[in-house]
């Protein structure tokens, strides 16, 4: 090895290092990307209103002009299509970067927002209410969100009695408790079979009954969340170099993953809440980020989560206009998450293992 | 034909006797008589009867059985009957054989007389059937085995599963009545549906113009297309199901529809077939987002229907095809 | 002081003194509790006892002045695979930066300046698992470097390199620790380095103090054989180094 140069500049050929960091330039083209989901998404729909007339409705509501449409078609259009394309895109961003937190705090590529039993703790909710309630669907949301939180809240203590707030720990208990609490959903299921096809409909996950009380529902949790999750991003980062580094670096490992997983997880139940169980936008967008934009969080946060509002409304278009029919959303987004593994496991045979 | 044998049985003697010999050269003469009188009552035996008979009289119960439905046959007239099958419930009790029912599942709630129980009829265990020492058990569908579970008590399974058009639902009415020693009766309930039915069709008076309807089975939009049994009911009106028209692999007979798509529709009658199981009314529909721009709203077309009666084929179905009857004739107005 | 994890005490009696810029080898069998020493110095185990940085006690110290009197490299870092070199390396930077502040000019140019002295600066932008394993290594002194601390503690920084690169690394240390005046404590495997680069040494056995002192003070073929049951010779080579090898049992 040669001797290593003490303090001394090299020639100006040497490029100072560059950090990666959000660029105000690749910001604006992901928002340019996501505007431009949201007008197509409203201007292409199930029913047959006609791109050109739906535009013409959209520039008349923005200039303050006289609409085209019928009274019918533009409840169509802003009842209806409107909310639905913006909880589409709430519900994606917020699964998402949930998605992409819980990637950084597990240290593991293949976690996804529902790791902790988010998802077994709103599914139990959900099977209670349609159960005990069923004519008071009202209450679905509401119970969605507090099984989501409570199925977090109880795989956290419950790693927090074994003694350790390890990431291990923490995943072991979320282990447990969704098994506890899938097993208690199914149990009342097969005690009340006839309502099995509405339990089985929610958790399918689907956006076709959006309204923009939906919107107003979810966005209060969403909004906080996303905001605490964008500041945190740096300390992702950090949390990524192991609990003991990142101890050394000043941080307190424990109380950043309790802050951490809390945003995250009401992000995740307040989606779960509107729409079911949707998967793999958690694990596919994060990673689609990362290939695209670099691995450090400062950049996949914010980018996942304008990545995850793209990919559900383009997926939710889908759904609803493919086929004659509309294809249940779950179904969507997992076709992508086939073919996606495949990627990941080529693109992982060139890495070192 | 396996009627036949005991009611020539029955007769035959009697002939016999008729034709006692005296002398023995009209003893001869007796002979050929009796057996010319048999051959005869024989030929006669064997000519098929016409299906429905006249059912004035009292239901043969011991002379019909041994009855053969299908691959199952039933040795002599049930009297400990499990109804696994809501339906079944229902046409039993409008046959008279009310009385023969031990047991009912727990979603057979009419009548309300029925002798109600826990059983799970979607998930049936044969050791708690069992428990009720059947002769007989109504099903909608063998799930697990459950036929050839209690067949290894001994125990009949009849299978009645959901009929794809009227003329199959009558059938079954005749199939229980013949299971359960009433056939008459059930071939009379059948004729009697069917008029009704007929009836209440051809009294409809025709709307002005064409009518569409949308038919709601929960309030995540799931409908049925008029490929299934109930969609048959509506076609007969001359209705027009706004779920057809193409659902593509993604629906097959009850599509998801999405709010847009109804909309766009517009139909002009709403039938809700989710009243009781999750308390849909005309009110909520208007309060639905968007849904008060629909014609069927604004003029109060928005029909609320018994989810178990437009769930079920039992004799209520005539109450089912009174209400779409109502609706159309104060629509098409 | 005597440290362990999770009740147990794994060290005790370790009692050592430090000058500033001076350097502390740490040596010892395996499983003697080494690692263990460094944790707790490092603020991360528990223990019982004092320490001491400057007359300041560790433990009254909040995590963040922790952070930057004390710059730790674990035996076995976790290297984020998709990060790129300058990135890793500007997390060092974190204990100066306030609980959500994004990094400034100087911060970079601090950045620039390890990653020029030791000699990653052509590596700046590759990611992490495309390094060898010497890069490697050298990436993460340059993350501890970037802390600016006082104090180093390094745990076992050769590990997995070859002569070489454990050699530059090593006088890489030294000179970095004469220039900046920094003090270093460290964990070594190989006795001749210890030998040859430490000022001091602690021979750790069995979880105590077995000797301190300079390195001919500590390492003795008796010391060797009692602590380690290794047959060894020590000798100076060259200008006065240190050399302990190995020789065969008879």
């Amino acid at each position: 090895m040669s001797e290593v140069p003490v303090a001394q500049r090299r020639g100006t050929g040497r490029t100072r290092p560059r950090r990666t960091r959000l660029r105000a330039r690749t910001l604006v083209v992901a928002l340019l990307v996501l505007v431009a989901a949201l007008v197509g998404a409203v201007l292409l729909g199930a029913g047959d209103i006609g791109w050109q007339r739906v535009l013409a409705e959209l520039v008349a509501e923005v200039t303050g002009g006289r609409s085209p449409l019928s009274a019918r078609e533009a409840a169509i259009v802003w009842q209806l299509r409107v909310p639905r394309v913006v909880l589409a895109g709430l519900v994606g961003a917020a699964l998402s970067v949930s998605g992409a937190t819980f990637q950084g705090v597990f240290r593991n590529p293949l976690a996804d927002p529902y790791l902790l039993g988010a998802a077994a703790g709103a599914g139990m909710a959900a099977t209670l209410v349609v159960v005990l309630a069923p004519a008071v669907s009202a209450w679905l949301p509401a119970a969605a969100f507090a099984g989501a939180l409570g199925g977090v809240g109880l795989s956290w203590l419950l790693g927090r009695s074994a003694g350790r707030t390890g990431t291990a720990t923490l995943l072991l208990a979320g282990v447990a408790v969704g098994s506890f609490l899938t097993a208690i959903q199914t149990f009342v299921q097969q005690l009340n079979t006839t309502t099995i096809r509405q339990i089985y409909t929610w958790i399918l996950g689907g956006l076709n009954v959006s309204t923009w009380t939906d919107v107003l529902l979810a966005l209060p949790y969403i909004a906080p969340a996303a905001v605490v999750l964008c500041l945190c991003a740096r300390l992702l980062d950090i949390l990524a170099l192991g609990d003991a580094e990142a101890a050394s670096l000043g941080l307190r490992p424990g109380r950043v993953r309790l802050l951490l997983i809390a945003a995250a997880s009401l992000a995740t139940a307040a989606a779960v809440s509107v729409s079911g169980l949707i998967g793999f936008v958690g694990i596919v967008v994060p990673h689609l980020v990362r290939l695209l934009a670099g691995a450090s969080y400062r950049v996949v946060i914010p980018l996942s989560l304008i990545g995850g509002a793209v990919f559900l409304i383009v997926a939710d278009e889908i759904a609803r206009t493919v086929l004659p029919g509309e294809i249940p959303l779950g179904v969507v987004t997992a076709f992508t998450g086939a073919p996606f593994f495949v990627a990941v496991l080529r693109s992982s045979r060139g890495q070192r293992t | 034909m396996s009627r036949l044998l005991p009611t020539h049985a029955a007769t035959f003697p009697p002939a016999a006797t008729r034709a006692r010999p005296r002398r023995s050269r009209s003893r001869t003469a007796a002979l050929s008589f009796v057996s010319l009188l048999a051959a005869l009552l024989m030929l006669g035996g064997c000519a098929t009867h016409a299906p429905d008979q006249d059912s004035t009289a009292k239901p043969d119960t011991e002379a019909t059985f041994p009855v053969t439905i299908g691959s199952v046959t039933i040795d002599r007239q049930p009297m400990r009957i499990v109804s696994l099958s809501p339906t079944a419930t229902e046409t039993l009790y409008s046959l008279g054989a009310g009385p023969q029912l031990v047991a009912v599942d727990s979603d057979s709630d009419f009548p309300p007389q029925a002798p109600h129980t826990n059983l799970n009829a979607l998930s049936p265990d044969p050791e708690a059937i069992a428990a009720y020492n059947p002769d007989l058990v109504v099903t909608t569908a063998d799930t697990g085995g459950l036929s050839a579970a209690l067949a290894k008590t001994g125990v009949p399974t009849l299978v009645l599963p959901a009929p794809n058009t009227l003329d199959d639902a009558y059938a079954q009415f005749i199939t229980l009545g013949k299971a359960t020693g009433h056939q008459a009766e059930g071939e009379s309930l059948a004729r009697q549906t069917r008029d009704d039915i007929n009836k209440i069709v051809a009294g409809t008076p025709k709307p002005a113009h064409p009518l569409s309807y949308y038919y709601e089975l929960d309030q995540t939009y799931y409908s049925e297309t008029s490929a299934t049994f109930i969609g048959q009911i509506f076609a007969r009106f001359g209705l027009k199901n706004i779920a057809d028209g193409g659902t593509g692999p993604a629906g097959g007979d009850y599509p998801q529809l999405s709010a847009e798509r109804i909309l766009q529709a517009d139909p002009s009658l709403i039938f809700l077939a989710d009243t009781k199981c999750c308390g849909q009314t005309a009110q909520t529909v208007a309060a639905r987002p968007g849904w008060n721009t629909l014609t069927a709203v604004e003029q109060g077309h928005v029909v609320g229907l018994d989810d178990d009666i437009a769930s079920r084929w039992s004799p209520r179905l005539v109450d089912l095809v009174q209400a779409v009857s109502t609706a159309v004739a104060s629509a098409g107005r | 002081m005597h440290a362990g994890y999770a009740g147990s005490i794994v060290v005790r009696g370790v009692s050592a003194e430090v000058r500033s810029g001076g350097w502390l080898g740490i040596v010892g069998p395996n499983g003697a509790g080494k690692s263990t020493v460094l944790k707790a110095m490092a603020g991360l185990l528990p223990f019982g006892g004092e320490i001491t940085l400057d007359g300041k006690h560790v433990e009254r110290l909040s995590r963040k002045e922790n952070a930057r009197l004390v710059g730790y490299a674990p035996q076995s870092p976790v290297l984020p695979d998709g990060l790129t070199v300058t990135d890793y390396v500007l997390l060092g930077r974190t204990p100066h930066l306030g609980a959500l502040a994004r990094e400034s000019a100087g911060d970079l140019s601090i950045v620039d300046d390890v990653l020029a002295r030791l000699d990653l600066a052509g590596l700046a932008a590759r990611r992490l698992h495309t390094l060898s394993g010497g890069e490697r290594q050298r990436a993460v002194l340059a993350r501890v470097l970037a802390q600016r601390t006082g104090l180093l503690l390094l745990d076992e920084p050769t590990t997995g390199l070859d002569l070489g690169h454990a050699q530059a690394l090593l006088e890489l240390v030294d000179r970095l620790r004469r220039e900046d005046g920094t003090t270093v404590v460290s964990t070594l495997h190989d006795l001749t380095f210890a030998a040859q680069y430490a000022e001091q040494l602690l021979l750790i056995a069995g979880g105590e103090v077995a000797a301190g002192g300079t390195a001919a003070e500590v390492l003795t073929a008796e010391r060797l054989a009692d602590h380690y049951g290794a047959t060894a010779t020590v000798f100076t080579a060259g200008r006065g180094d240190l050399v302990v090898a190995p020789i065969r049992p008879k």
